[in-house]
């Protein structure tokens, strides 16, 4: 007897069970379904943070800033561990920009000169992303948001949303196929797009040459370098607090607008975002057009605030909200208050 | 009867009845339209006497408006959602006005105090500013002098923060569109 009312009593649940499995509707794509079953937000971005440095890859992709957009033909070439990026504007002015062991190189056609930056700490000119994608677990919750298709292929959606208001959101599209990246987009915090890049078409190679930039005519070359190795000089300046998640990356010390002067550049990073800060004498033939006047000024997707501190001049300028900003402004102190 | 009506019909015009007079008029000049002419007569008169202007209508004037109006078709629209007018435009327009006289007075400030040279503001020289290169831009334009600190500075910065300048940025140029907004 009682078997029979247990009967009765689970015959109802397996129905209705039963009958919600047969209206839930079959994926969509059965072949990547496994796929995104196995993936999380995390290993997708590490997946593609690993194809980014290992495979040869090229294309054209779309930068678009601030209602600006600049189409340019992008390559990547990777072999032995030798990774060099490619990219050549389709519009004018006509460059072509090279990134190759820790420096990164920009030839304009028009006039011939070459312009060499050493960035030891950046790794792509599509996203930085960090080494361990752990770090970001502080600060940023990434998960699998679905799929979609871009420059018809299909890619998995990755949200990267900030845990405070310190930081800005992005939003990443990467190929099921080759886990490379087709489209990132930064958001401010009004989820409003302030950057975004996307590529139009991608095609992997199994192999691609590596470019060399060389000025047509060498002696009309204006060469300028900008050596920015690190530097083992002690930091002039502490900072009391950092946002949380923001480590200090780099620290140079180097002659900059063309004149003797030394400007101290500390860059700081929370794995996604890059904050700088800049210190150097007060200059009386150029002083900062903005110095105290207590406000945080933009350059399209990019926060800067300035003000003098004793006999030296601030700025710290990076794409973090504005009140980030401020935080690391007011939190620079001198190390020595007789400097 | 018309004739206990007339100073009626003259305070009316002159919006010198009452909330309950008035409706009682209206009532009776509905029913007699020898009441609505005499009514039409004195609006024309007081309307004439008041701008010096007179149109000489006929009586029927009002009566062949609505006759053509009856005639009109009907269109059977959806109408539009009344606008919200939970601020009296009156009230938007007298902020207006003083947001107006503000910064003309704060514009003609520094004139009234003799000092013509009153450092500018970093959106107004943003605004001032013609579009310009790096120092190591490849492409020279004129510099004028009160444009030099900003870009040369703030454009060194933004190439040693970030080198991907060189890929989304053409040629830094647009480095000069600086806008300034208050610390929250």
């Amino acid at each position: 007897m009682i078997v029979v009312k247990w009967f009765f009593l689970i015959l109802p649940v397996v129905s209705t069970l039963n009958a919600l499995a047969e209206n839930t509707p079959p994926p969509a794509n059965t072949e990547t379904r496994p796929a995104l079953q196995l993936l999380d937000g995390k290993q997708a971005l590490a997946k593609m943070a690993l194809a980014m440095r290992t495979m040869n890859y090229q294309g054209t992709v779309a930068f678009l800033r601030d209602g600006k957009l600049e189409p340019m033909k992008y390559s990547h070439a990777a072999n032995n561990g030798h990774e060099q990026e490619h990219l050549l504007s389709l519009n004018s002015p006509l460059r072509e920009v090279v990134r190759e062991t820790g420096k990164v190189s920009c030839l304009y056609k028009a006039t011939q000169k070459l312009v060499v930056d050493h960035r030891p700490f950046e790794r792509s000119f599509l996203i930085e992303l960090p080494t361990d994608i752990n770090q970001l677990d502080a600060v940023y919750e990434i998960k699998l948001a679905g799929e979609e298709s871009i420059a018809m292929l299909p890619a998995y959606v990755v949200t990267i949303k900030p845990k405070d208001d310190l930081r800005y959101a992005r939003k990443v599209w990467l190929s099921q196929q080759w886990y490379l990246p087709l489209k990132v987009v930064v958001y401010d915090q009004d989820e409003e797009v302030l950057e975004e890049l996307m590529f139009t078409e991608l095609e992997v190679k199994d192999a691609l040459p590596f470019v060399g930039l060389k000025p047509a005519n060498a002696n009309a070359a204006l060469s300028s370098e900008n050596n920015e190795e690190p530097v083992s000089q002690q930091m002039p300046f502490v900072l009391s607090v950092l946002p949380k998640g923001f480590k200090e990356v780099f620290f140079t010390r180097k002659p900059m607008h063309d004149l003797e002067q030394p400007v101290d550049h500390l860059l700081l990073s929370d794995g996604l975002a890059s904050v700088s800060v800049y210190m150097e004498h007060k200059n009386a033939a150029q002083p900062l057009v903005n110095l105290d006047s207590n406000r945080v000024q933009a350059i399209d997707a990019v926060n800067f605030f300035s003000h003098t501190l004793g006999d030296f001049e601030l700025t710290v300028m990076g794409e973090v909200p504005s009140e980030t900003i401020r935080l690391i402004a007011d939190s620079v102190k001198l190390r020595d208050a007789t400097r | 009867m018309n004739e206990e009506m007339n100073p009626k019909i003259s305070q009316f015009l002159d919006n010198e009845l009452d909330y309950d007079e008035a409706l009682d008029l209206l009532q009776k000049l509905r029913a007699n339209p020898e009441l609505t002419n005499k009514l039409n007569r004195y609006e024309a008169i007081s309307h004439a006497l008041k701008t010096d202007q007179f149109l000489n209508l006929s009586t029927d004037f009002s009566e062949k408006v609505s006759q053509q109006l009856q005639h009109e078709p009907v269109y059977l629209l959806p109408r539009k959602k009344p606008a919200n007018r939970r601020f009296p435009y009156q009230w938007l327009a007298l902020a207006a006005s003083v947001a107006v006289v503000s910064v003309l007075a704060v514009r003609s400030l520094p004139h009234l105090g003799g000092n013509d040279k009153v450092p500018a503001t970093s959106l107004q020289v943003a605004q001032q500013q013609t579009p310009k290169t790096l120092p190591n831009s490849p492409v020279d334009t004129p510099k004028t002098e009160s444009e030099i600190p900003l870009n040369a500075r703030i454009n060194d910065y933004l190439q040693a923060h970030n080198g991907s300048v060189y890929a989304n940025n053409p040629n830094l140029k647009s480095m000069a569109r600086v806008t300034t907004y208050n610390q929250k």
